[in-house]
């Protein structure tokens, strides 16, 4: 569960970045934030991974509240958070196998469990055959869905996924919105961040709109994709 | 942590060595020209300290007594100058183991000698050799208060040449090995960071997961500590080359010897474990603490 109380953020250089923000995102919920450069998305996204703290008000996330939340409890709260980039953010020296089981290994769960949990989370994103690959050799999309994977691996309650389709062909687009929407429907609850606005209309469900920091529209709208 | 999690963590140090090999490679060689850098200066220090001590070790004050001073008074000054502070040594010199000295060295001129015929015109004396040179004002100072001190000899020129001269060196020297350590230091910490830098996104990704900034550190820590260690290792290998051929050089030097004294020039055998352990520990210490406090600033994500 995301929760943003009357949340402000503004940056040392002066810049109101978010002004008097409030939403709330359920669990299970998917939604799409839209805004265009600069309207305050990479700052919420920043805010919700404690990256930088809010001047005002109040940040709850997965039930930690962020004002409250000291330094060393952060690795904490981001373990309970699966993050997509949209320049995907792959360790390079690192294989496919590597990279995701790598999210297990920072949270010392046993080595059985990562033999077995991480071929399954690549079965899901369909990378079996490139399981001993390294990020190099592989395609936009499939670098997506790498990232996809290890978001997913460590059985996240909030997927954040900033512009996942930002760096890869627009056919391949559908099919990556499509995985975390599949995610999705299993429980996890989705915040996806982009500035496509056909592929939100495409899929339709809720859209949280923001401009110069402020959230000027929140609504469930219905996909063209319906059927 | 368990301990496949610590293995696991050791196993990422030793393979990113590998897998950054280039960088790995630039910090070994700033550390090994580093170390041989400051240790080849204090080696050179501890030399130069050595040879002077040696030769300040070599002088002597000669404590002369006055002519009517019985055996039990002569006894009880050398036990007196014993307890004087800086003194190393006290030698008793009889007025006739002088004379015949004096005789034997002015074989020349006998007919002087035949000329005083049993008397001695000369005094009993103690020959006393001083801690440190620096202080031989002061301990001659405390040794003229004594009953039946006729006169002192010191060499008071040649004490203070040297005396000059430690100083000039200990400043000299001890400017030069901190300079060696101050460029060390810079140089070390630009390579670290420099190789650091093009990890700062590895190390963001990290953070973003969930990693604590010690998961992080460690495998830095276990690298850096690597390559320190074999950057220790060689030059503990190429101190031991240049040193014994320069201690080897020097030792044909016949004429040189003479001056500094042999025994005054530090075998490499002497002082090898303590290289050995300056050169891999400080080494290994050095590399290992440059790199996991240069990703300080990538880690406040």
């Amino acid at each position: 569960m995301v929760e943003l109380k009357d949340v402000s953020v503004t940056y040392s250089s002066g810049v109101d970045a978010l002004n008097h923000v409030s939403l709330k995102i359920n669990d299970g919920d998917f939604a799409f934030v839209v805004g265009s450069s600069g309207a305050g998305k990479s700052t919420m996204i920043k805010l919700l991974l404690k990256e930088i703290d809010a001047t005002e008000g109040k940040v709850m996330v997965n039930g930690y509240n962020l004002s409250k939340l000291k330094r060393n409890k952060i690795p904490e709260l981001r373990r309970t958070i699966g993050i997509v980039f949209q320049d995907f953010r792959l360790i390079p020296t690192m294989t496919v196998y590597d990279n995701i089981a790598f999210v297990l290994r920072v949270i010392d769960a046993p080595t059985k469990y990562i033999r077995k949990r991480v071929p399954y989370v690549i079965s899901l994103v369909g990378l079996q055959a490139k399981t001993n690959s390294y990020p190099t050799e592989l395609s936009g999309g499939e670098k997506q869905r790498v990232a996809i994977a290890r978001a997913l691996v460590n059985d996240p309650k909030l997927i954040i996924a900033d512009e996942p389709t930002g760096n890869i062909d627009p056919e391949l687009s559908y099919e990556i919105v499509d995985l975390l929407k599949g995610i999705n429907e299993c429980g996890t609850t989705v915040l996806m961040v982009t500035h496509e606005h056909d592929l939100v209309r495409h899929f339709g469900g809720r859209i949280i709109n923001i401009v110069d920091g402020e959230v000027v529209y929140d609504e469930i709208l219905g996909g063209t994709d319906e059927d | 942590m368990k301990i496949s999690g610590i293995k696991y963590l050791v196993g990422q140090g030793v393979d990113n060595v590998w897998k950054n090999r280039m960088m790995a490679f630039a910090s070994f060689c700033v550390l090994l020209v580093s170390l041989l850098l400051v240790g080849i200066s204090v080696l050179a220090y501890w030399n130069a300290t050595s040879i002077i001590g040696g030769v300040e070790s070599k002088n002597e004050v000669i404590v002369y007594l006055e002519d009517n001073t019985t055996d039990e008074e002569i006894s009880q000054i050398g036990n007196d100058l014993r307890t004087v502070p800086n003194v190393a040594e006290v030698l008793f010199y009889s007025k006739e183991e002088a004379y015949a000295s004096l005789k034997q060295s002015m074989a020349d001129y006998q007919v002087l000698f035949e000329s005083l015929g049993d008397d001695n015109p000369l005094v009993d004396a103690y020959r006393i050799r001083v801690e440190d040179i620096g202080q031989i004002t002061n301990t001659i100072a405390v040794i003229r208060t004594f009953d039946h001190i006729y006169s002192i000899r010191a060499p008071y020129d040649f004490v203070n040449i040297l005396v000059q001269l430690r100083k000039i060196l200990m400043w000299v020297m001890g400017a030069l090995v901190l300079a060696m350590v101050i460029v060390s230091m810079v140089i070390i910490s630009n390579t670290t960071k420099a190789s650091v830098y093009s990890r700062r996104e590895e190390i963001q990704i990290m953070k973003y997961v969930g990693a604590t900034d010690a998961f992080i550190r460690f495998p830095f820590f276990i690298e850096g500590m690597i390559t320190g260690f074999f950057a220790g290792l060689l030059a503990l290998g190429i101190t031991w080359l240049v040193y014994t051929s320069v201690v080897n050089t020097l030792e044909e030097q016949s004429a040189l010897l003479s001056i500094i004294g042999m025994g005054n020039i530090i075998r490499f055998s002497d002082i090898y474990l303590q290289v050995a352990g300056c050169y891999i520990f400080g080494g290994a210490m050095i590399g290992a603490l440059g790199s996991s406090i240069s990703i300080r600033k990538y880690i406040n994500v």
